[in-house]
This record gives structure tokens, C-alpha cells and sequence, in this order.
């Protein structure tokens, strides 16, 4: 018969025997590709063979290929369990944590048993799939990475709890391990200097919006406008190996926008846009993209732009006449529950 | 060689380098902290199940600092001192309140306090935690503290060894890994705390990064490690990744079992079962697996499927994600593969209760590279971030006081000295062949797991100092295939690996000696604790190619030893 158990309020059957089932186990020969690199030899490709089983990380094929047949391969491991974020690198061409990647699994999700590693993309290379991180701490000091509590707080004299709803939220976002995959896949990271990169978001926020923070303002001017210029391809959210959702904390930081005094042309222009969408969707259910742009970047942008349009034979669309949807009254619902 | 002055360097940027620093810099003095990885990466991320701490107005009732000592003293087998265990349990609350002020996430109470939770060998709850997390978020804390003051990192540099005169510490050499430059950094002070030396033993729960190098670089420079023999093993480890599976998971009714789907912790501990002490535990898994009933890989099943899948994504979380990430195993259908692994190391640098070593002027030490001895024997959960953090302060503010009462030495280190230790490193670059670090460190950390590991006997220790002795001898003749001066990781990995035997000849000589059975240190020749003879700290030093061994007694204040029953 089996038992029940109370877990926070709730029954749990809970059967008395365990189970005696084998652990099964399985093993294949892989092929690694590795790109390697030196600033004196450049850049080649090396192949090396050995058996894994069903456990074998990434980070142990790398020990192993160390140890036992190329002692000269350089590459970054440490904690082996994702947390202290290493061992970032392109496995089969996408940004993964090597220690949190098996190799069996792997060739199971390529149907190939070729396993190729390179160094992330975007850092300058130091040696064969070590990368250098300057540029990523910078980003990550930006954003003053620590917690500024009043004096009161720090000396002793005043306590300012954290509840438990606001330590969940922020935690979630502070589990940020440095390991620069989202920056390495980020593209507006590439085309926009001013933009801060997600992990910095990620960090910024947590402080942002911790109760306890005392330079706020402070944050606003690092955060806000920069927090405009990411383009939501959502890659960041797609590689985090801590799920952290920099994305997220790029969106919240978004509506920080209506507590600025100053606002930059990007804040600015931002928020027009979306109240352009937002607008659009109210009065015909549609996003109707010329309304918006008008809207966005006002006349005179908008005409030399045509211009453009018209030589590329592109006008057309912007022409589409657009009719409004029948059940309007349904939309005006779904906004206002999404606005409480 | 360049040279570079400071009036404190720390060596090692986890928990307890990040806190001596930050008490340092705070006095205006300057400060170096030299790590090989970036400060983030250290072990102490690694860090799960919580801190032990006392809190005044928030904690059981019940509970005061004298029960937290006693626990602590208990558990480390009577060989903890107990004025260190005293001083641990008095600043656990301060120290745990401090870092919710500069920003860790502890979970809370439903009022905003901080949350509690049990851990083994804790007469009263008094764990705190951020998750499963807690080492994580407290080094993130700190890190980020420490990085705001006026502090100089030196992230990815490697310490080849410390520089001393006759009497006192004058710096360390340490090369940049990036272009392999190397730089003196002169000092008044070292604080060591470069964390444990888990890479030694086949299985650990430790990091790659783990290999002993503060233990060996004191040794070098002529200072002893107190308690070297002895070593933690946690008995369940995921396996093959050694990634630590919390003792948590049998307190909620998991079951060890073997090939032949037995319960088989019934034979050596039928009345604690599953529950029994880490030691009894990874014992009967090894003796499973060498009678023939573990599974092909040398593990046996930690079966959680019989608590039905809601309770087990309840209540063990962790144990759940990791061996389904890790180890790609779905811990509610089938057990969790699980294996004895080295997780700690009581041993270190030999300190008081400042942090201060009285074998070399101006060399202090903190965290697992010290050993203050609190955890004596055999360390209880959760003590060992509180350790960090509370040692790692004292140290810092030692050091500070040191400054203060310390004048710069008249006379400058030779550059003679400094050009003969970077010669000697760089051998293994000169050199056209002989053997490889990796055949090496295999053997070794075979060695260490089969003759200085959870067993121990007479002959079994006496072949691994013979081995070992002989390892280390093969270790002078080894060459790198890498002539690059780019981060040369394999340069690097043969220099941990020359720190690597220097520790073991001292681990393994001292095992060989203590002819009883202490927590950790289990003797199948002398299977009882004999406190006549062996209530007393080891005291080590390395000298050439022999281990120099004398004992000192333990500090005791209230606790007088008596059987160790759970």
C-alpha cells in the first residue's frame, strides 16, 4: 500500500519498496572537431577520437583530450555543475556551457557522431578556444554592479527587510554567472556601441529594482536608454544556460522610462513607437506599420525615407489599405487586462 | 623581472581572499589579489546547501552559540579547537547579517528575516541559504563589494611561489597567463587562500581549478600544514561528474541501492540505515562495488523513484536537475548513480585564530587552505562558508594591524633569488622530453583514492609514500609540448601538478602515522579513535624529499571528548 505524505499542504503518495531497476549505460566513439588557434600558428581545425559513455560531459572530453592525447589544447573549465561559468564555447555552432552539455546527448540531437567546438563568437581569440573577456566585464561594471544601502542600513542602525515575493524576483535575475554567451550571440551588441548587452541588463535590473538600492537615478541614466536599444531577437533568452531571461529584464527596465526627467532622442523616440503600436492596435486591431513609423520618426524622416522606398520599388506596401477587424471591443478587453 | 609593491597580497579570490582583501583595502592600505581564475569562477560558487549561523532574535529558541560548538566539536571528532569553534559560532550571526546588508539573496520568512533550515549534525536549525545556491550568491556579493573598493585584481595570473628571507615573507612571483609575463609582487603580507585540493583524488565534488597550490607554496617556503591526513568524502557524488548529490536527498527517504536492486546499507548499519554517517556510507558503497554488486563504472543507485515524482520536484529539486542535466537520468523512473567522492579538506596551512602562521612572519592564511582547526576531524555541513567568510575577516583584520605595527624591510630581495624559482618552472618549457603532466597526474590521483582514500591501511600508505615518492622524482623530469608564450594551459596544469605532489607526499606520510581511527582518517588496521595516544594536531613539513612530522595538542575549553554516537 502506499504511503502518504504531507508536502506543504498537499498529499503525496509515497510508495514504501523502491523500484530495482538497473541503470543502463551506453557507450559511442566521437569524433571532436576543434578549431583551434595561436597567435603564431593562426587558425586550423584538429580532429581528435575517443569513447564516451552516456554521463560524459563536454568539460571531461576536453580533460580527457588534455590529458591523455593533446596537453597543448587550451580552453577554460572550472566548477563542471553551472554555476561558475567557464566553459562557455560554440558546440555544433550554438553558444552552450561545455560542462552542461553531454556528448552522447549531442550526437543524438545532430544524428551525427562529429562534434564540432570553436570559441565563442564576438571576443577576440587568445588561444584555441579561450576568449578575451575585457570587453564583457567592462559591460559588466558599467551597470555599477553592487548593492548601494543607506549608511543606516550598513552601520547597523535601520533594517529594511526583504520580503519574500521581491527576494524571489530578484534572485532569479542575480543568478547571472558571467559566462558572456548571451553578449557573444547578441546582435544589437554588434551594430549599436551604446547598448549595453544583456548580462549587464540582467545585472543592472537586479539592483534597479531592488527596494533597498539607494542611487536609482543613478541606474535610470545607465539603464533606460540603453535598455531601448535592443532589438528583442530574443537570443539571449535562447542561450542562457541559468535561465535568467535577460530579455526580461531589458522589457522591465523599458517601463522605468515614464519615471525619467531627461529623456534621450532613443527614449523618447522608444516610447513613441510603442504607443504608436499601441494606438494602431486599439483602433483597427491591426499593427499598421506605415501609421507607426509616421508616428515614430515623425514627417520629415519619413519623407526623405520614402524617397528610398520609391526608388527601390518598395511604396507599394506602404500603400495596403488596411481595414479595421470586426470584434474591436474584444481587443480594448485583452489591452486593458494587460495594461492592470 | 618586473616588480610591483604592495603592502598585502592575497593569493586566491573565493570567499575568504575576497573578505581578507576587503578588510585590507578598507584600511587604505594597498592591496593585491591575485587569482588564476576570474574571481566569479572560484570553488566557493560551487557552494550549495547553505551557512551556519546563529541570529540573535532569529533563530530556535532554543539554540545559542554554546549548542553550535558543541556541534561543531562533536562532529569534528574532538580534534577541533575549541576557542576556533567558539569564536566561528559567536560571529556566525554577524557575519550571515553583514552579507544580507551588502546584497545576498537569502530566502526569507514570510516577515522579511532571513529563512532557516536543518542540516545534518545541527541540534537546532540555524542554515542559511539562497536556494540550492548559497555559495553563488554569497561570492557574487562579495566579489562585487570587494570590486568597488580600491583594490587591485589580478585575474588569470598564476603564483609560482612565495619569497622570503631569514625570517619573514617578502613576496610572491606570479605570471600573467594571458603572455606568460612574470612580475614580483613584493609585500609586507600573504594571505593564502587558495582553496581546497580536491583535483588529487580521481573523484571530487571540487573543481578542476582545485589542485593544492597554496598548501605546496607554503611548504616550499618552509611552513607546515596542520592535520594533513585528513580528508572528507562525501559518499553520494553524481556519477561520473562527482557533482555533489545533498545528503538532503536521504534524509527524505532515498535508498542506496546495489546491482542486485538490495538495500544494502542494511549490512553495515542496520539500525541508521541510509541515514548513517557520510563515512559509514561512502565505506559501504566502496565495499559494494569491490564485492561485485555496484554497477559497470564502479556506482551504485540512489533510488528516489518509490517518493513518486511530486514529492521528489518538492522537496529535491537540485538532486533531481543534476542528474537529469548532468547525468541525463530521469531520478523519478530510475535511481540516481551515485559514488563516494573527495569533497573536502580538514588539512592546511597551519594558523591560530587570527590567521596568522607562526612559522613565517607576515604569511597568513584563510579559508580551506588554512586550517584554524574548526572542523578537526571531519567538517559538518554548512560550516564551511560561515568559515570562509568569519576567517577570512579575522585574517583580513589581522593583516591590517600587521601593517600598521610593521615596517618595510631595509634591505630589497635579491634578483638573483627571484630569476633561480623562474628558471626552475620554466624547465619543464626547456626541456625536449620526458614525461607528461597528464600520465602523472593520473597515476597520482589513482594512487591517493586507492591507498590514502576512504580506507587506509599500513601497506597500502606505505606503497602510495613510495609511489608518490617516486611520481614526484619522474615530476622533475617533465616537459611541456607547448613552447607557446599565449596562455599556455598546459604549462600551467604541470606546475599545479609539481604543487599537486609536494601535497601528497605530505598527505600520504601523515596518514601513515596516525595509527588510529579519527572521523575522517579510517584505519581497517587501527579501527577505533584512541585518544590517549592521538588527541593531538599533526604538524608537517616538507623538507626535500622526506615529510618531517610532530604533533601539538588541541585547544580545548568546555567539551570533553566522549563517544561519537548518532
Amino acid at each position: 500500500m502506499p504511503e502518504v505524505k504531507q508536502v506543504e499542504g498537499k498529499n503525496v503518495e509515497v510508495n514504501s519498496q523502491p523500484k530495482s531497476s538497473a541503470i543502463r549505460n551506453e557507450e559511442k566513439e566521437i569524433v571532436v572537431k576543434i578549431k583551434r588557434f595561436s597567435p603564431d600558428k593562426g587558425e586550423w581545425w584538429q580532429e581528435y577520437k575517443l569513447k564516451v559513455d552516456r554521463f560524459t560531459q563536454m568539460t571531461e572530453v576536453l580533460r580527457r583530450i588534455k590529458t591523455e592525447q593533446d596537453p597543448s589544447l587550451s580552453y577554460r573549465a572550472a566548477c563542471h555543475m553551472a554555476v561558475c561559468g567557464s566553459c562557455g564555447m560554440k558546440i555544433n555552432g550554438a553558444p552552450r556551457l561545455a560542462c552542461k552539455t553531454l556528448a552522447i546527448e549531442l550526437t543524438k540531437e545532430y544524428n551525427s557522431n562529429e562534434i564540432t567546438l570553436e570559441p565563442m563568437d564576438l571576443y577576440p581569440r587568445v588561444k584555441d578556444l579561450v576568449v578575451d573577456l575585457d570587453d564583457f566585464y567592462e559591460r559588466m561594471y558599467k551597470v555599477k554592479p553592487r548593492l548601494y544601502p543607506s549608511e543606516e542600513i550598513l552601520e547597523g542602525k535601520a533594517e529594511h527587510r526583504l520580503v519574500p515575493e521581491d527576494q524571489r524576483e530578484l534572485w532569479k535575475f542575480a543568478q547571472c554567472i558571467w559566462c558572456g554567451l548571451c553578449v557573444s550571440s547578441c546582435p544589437s551588441v554588434r551594430n549599436d556601441a551604446e547598448f549595453l548587452g544583456p548580462a549587464a541588463h540582467a545585472k543592472g535590473y537586479r539592483f534597479l529594482a531592488d527596494p533597498r538600492d539607494t542611487i536609482t537615478e543613478e541606474r535610470m541614466k545607465i539603464l533606460v536608454d540603453s535598455s531601448w536599444r535592443c532589438t528583442y531577437c530574443y537570443q539571449c533568452f535562447n542561450v542562457c544556460p541559468r535561465d535568467i531571461e535577460p530579455v526580461t529584464t531589458i522589457k522591465k527596465t523599458r517601463a522605468w522610462s515614464s519615471k525619467m526627467k531627461d529623456k534621450t532622442k532613443v527614449i523618447e523616440t522608444g516610447e513613441k513607437h510603442i504607443n504608436a503600436i499601441a494606438d494602431t492596435i486599439r483602433k483597427s486591431g491591426k499593427l499598421l506599420e506605415a501609421e507607426v513609423y509616421l508616428r515614430t520618426y515623425g514627417l520629415v524622416q519619413a519623407m526623405s525615407d520614402m524617397l528610398y522606398m520609391l526608388k527601390s520599388g518598395r511604396m507599394k506596401y506602404t500603400l495596403i489599405k488596411e481595414v479595421p477587424v470586426k470584434d474591436l471591443n474584444d481587443i480594448e478587453k485583452v489591452m486593458k487586462g494587460d495594461e492592470q | 623581472m618586473e616588480k610591483l609593491s604592495y603592502d598585502a597580497v592575497v593569493l586566491g579570490a573565493g570567499l575568504s581572499g575576497l573578505m581578507a582583501a576587503h578588510e585590507i583595502g578598507k584600511e587604505g592600505f594597498k592591496v593585491a589579489i591575485i587569482s588564476k581564475v576570474f574571481p566569479t569562477r572560484s570553488h566557493s560558487s560551487s557552494a550549495e546547501g547553505g551557512i551556519a549561523a546563529y541570529i540573535p532574535g532569529n533563530s530556535d529558541p532554543n539554540d545559542n552559540p554554546d549548542y553550535m560548538t558543541y556541534d561543531t566539536v562533536k562532529g569534528g571528532d574532538y580534534l577541533v579547537d575549541q576557542d576556533a569553534a567558539e569564536l566561528l559560532s559567536m560571529k556566525s550571526g554577524d557575519i550571515a547579517t553583514v552579507m544580507e546588508r551588502w546584497g545576498t539573496l537569502f530566502n526569507r520568512q514570510p516577515d522579511g528575516r532571513i529563512a532557516i533550515r536543518y542540516f545534518g549534525g545541527q541540534t537546532y536549525p540555524r542554515t542559511r541559504f539562497v536556494g540550492d545556491k548559497t555559495g553563488m550568491a554569497l561570492l557574487h556579493t562579495i566579489y562585487e563589494r570587494t570590486s568597488g573598493l580600491d583594490v587591485d585584481f589580478y585575474s588569470e595570473w598564476f603564483a609560482l611561489d612565495l619569497i622570503r628571507d631569514q625570517e619573514r615573507v617578502r613576496g610572491v612571483i606570479a605570471m600573467q597567463m594571458k603572455n606568460m609575463t612574470p612580475v614580483f609582487f613584493e609585500a609586507r603580507a600573504i594571505v593564502m587562500a587558495t582553496g581546497g585540493m580536491g583535483m588529487l583524488y580521481r573523484h571530487s565534488t571540487n573543481s578542476y581549478i582545485n589542485t593544492g597550490d597554496g598548501y605546496a607554496m607554503a611548504l616550499r617556503a618552509g611552513v607546515a600544514l596542520k592535520d594533513p591526513e585528513f580528508v572528507q568524502f562525501h559518499p553520494t557524488a553524481l556519477y561520473p561528474s562527482d557533482i555533489l548529490i545533498s545528503e538532503a536527498a536521504r534524509g527524505e527517504g532515498a535508498v542506496l541501492i546495489n546491482n542486485k536492486g538490495e538495500r544494502f546499507m542494511k549490512r553495515y548499519a542496520p539500525n541508521k540505515l541510509d541515514l548513517a554517517p557520510r563515512d559509514i556510507a561512502s565505506r559501504s558503497i566502496l565495499t559494494e562495488v569491490k564485492e561485485g554488486r555496484g554497477f559497470p563504472g564502479g556506482f551504485v543507485g540512489l533510488d528516489l523513484t518509490h517518493l513518486g515524482p511530486d514529492y521528489i520536484k518538492e522537496r529535491l529539486a537540485l538532486a533531481y536537475e543534476a542528474a537529469k542535466s548532468f547525468s541525463g537520468i530521469d531520478a523519478t523512473v530510475e535511481p540516481i548513480p551515485v559514488r563516494p567522492a573527495q569533497h573536502y579538506y580538514m588539512g592546511g596551512i597551519d594558523v591560530d585564530i587570527t590567521g596568522t602562521n607562526h612559522d613565517l612572519r607576515g604569511l597568513f592564511a584563510a579559508g580551506e587552505a588554512a586550517c584554524v582547526s574548526v572542523h578537526g576531524a571531519n567538517r559538518l555541513g554548512s560550516n564551511s562558508l560561515l568559515e570562509t567568510l568569519v576567517f577570512g575577516r579575522e585574517t583580513g583584520r589581522t593583516v591590517a594591524d600587521y601593517l600598521k605595527s610593521t615596517s618595510k624591510p631595509s634591505s630589497s630581495v635579491e634578483n638573483i633569488e627571484l630569476e633561480k624559482m623562474l628558471d626552475e618552472a620554466y624547465s619543464f618549457v626547456k626541456s625536449e622530453s620526458g614525461v607528461h603532466f597528464g600520465e602523472v597526474q593520473n597515476k597520482l590521483r589513482d594512487i591517493m583514492w586507492e591507498k590514502v582514500g576512504v580506507f587506509r591501511e599500513e601497506k597500502g600508505m606505505q606503497e602510495a609514500v613510495k609511489e608518490v615518492k617516486e611520481l614526484r622524482q619522474q615530476v622533475t623530469k617533465m616537459y611541456v609540448n607547448d613552447k607557446s608564450r599565449v596562455y599556455n594551459t598546459e604549462f600551467f596544469n604541470a606546475l599545479e601538478l609539481r604543487n599537486m605532489m609536494d601535497l601528497a607526499i605530505v598527505i600520504s606520510s601523515s596518514a601513515l602515522n596516525r595509527k588510529e581511527s579519527r572521523g575522517a582518517h579510517y584505519r581497517l588496521d587501527y579501527t577505533q579513535r584512541d585518544d590517549e595516544n592521538w588527541l593531538k594536531h599533526t604538524i608537517s613539513y616538507l623538507r626535500g624529499n622526506t615529510v618531517e612530522i610532530s604533533y601539538k595538542p588541541v585547544k580545548m575549553t568546555k567539551w570533553k571528548p566522549e563517544p561519537r554516537v548518532y
